[in-house]
């Protein structure tokens, strides 16, 4: 059975501010509790053990992910769900992955640029380089002049149509219904 | 709390709604409030300390609950009760289900017709 000094010891996983504002409160609500349990059976104290330990355990990491990145993104008890708005704002929660990620791939940048000043060089010379990557390079700018010259004519077209006024001609016809 | 702000927090969650609940009656302390949810619930949601007053620590926070003084606060017991916000933002909830639950009877309705 988890004992109320176990109980305020896993309190201790939450926030000073936390734990101030709410831990005595909480050790009286899992007192009655225990108290409401301890004359049913094994497993319905094993129940409580394991939600009450899963909860704070749990409540604890909210509360320091919350201080961390803010109320953006609940995780796993949010007040509001996190739904798609026209007014919808990126949340600060992908920024700050993002910025680990990107912090990540500059470590590893530095990494092997440290690794491939410590190797030795290779006394084997290269060589020229092969005429092949030189057409490779020239075939990925012919296929973004590509790109980029159908994207203008796509633009073109939008853009002759909108003059003319052919896309209003939908309007035109709802609105004779 | 801009109106914006106000509407972002909805759908609530069933916990959360359901404290809510528990506190639109009467004001009352949190063992109270957790063996209401159960109790309203049919025993479906069994709130354990941690995630009950994660839930409370964000409703004060947004104001839609407050904590009332209590002359005897013996065993850390502190009594909570909706605010003006709360009762408002309950109403709207409130009413976003009636309005869902109306719009599918009327369906399921149509459809069996």
């Amino acid at each position: 059975m988890l004992s109320v000094g176990v109980y305020r010891t896993l309190l201790r996983l939450y926030p000073e501010f936390h734990r101030e504002r709410f831990a005595e409160e909480m050790v009286g609500v899992f007192e009655e509790r225990r108290a409401e349990v301890a004359s049913k059976s094994r497993f319905a104290r094993g129940l409580l053990l394991a939600r009450e330990a899963t909860g704070v355990v749990g409540g604890a990491f909210h509360e320091h992910w919350r201080t961390l990145v803010g109320d953006s993104i609940g995780l796993w008890f949010p007040t509001r769900r996190f739904t798609m708005h026209t007014e919808f704002r990126f949340p600060k929660t992908t920024a700050v992955l993002m910025t680990i990620i990107l912090a990540g791939v500059m470590v590893a940048i530095k990494k092997g640029e440290a690794i491939s000043v410590s190797v030795p060089p290779s006394s084997t010379p290269i060589g020229p380089i092969p005429p092949t990557h030189s057409v490779l390079v020239g075939g990925i700018v012919l296929m973004f002049a590509f790109v980029y010259l159908a994207g203008m004519i796509g633009w073109l077209i939008l853009f002759a149509m909108r003059r003319s006024g052919i896309h209003r001609l939908s309007e035109t016809s709802g609105g004779a219904n | 709390m801009s109106p914006t702000a106000m509407f972002e927090s909805l759908p609530l969650t069933e916990p959360v709604l359901l404290i809510l609940l528990s506190l639109a009656e009467q004001p009352r302390h949190g063992y109270s409030i957790l063996k209401d949810v159960e109790e309203m619930s049919d025993g479906r949601v069994v709130l354990s300390t941690g995630t009950l007053y994660g839930a409370l620590r964000r409703l004060l926070d947004e104001e839609w609950i407050e904590r009332i003084e209590e002359e005897d606060t013996s065993r850390g017991r502190q009594a909570y009760r909706l605010t003006s916000r709360g009762r408002k933002n309950l109403q709207l909830e409130v009413g976003r289900m009636k309005h869902l639950t109306r719009l599918a009877s009327l369906r399921i309705a149509a459809k069996e017709a």
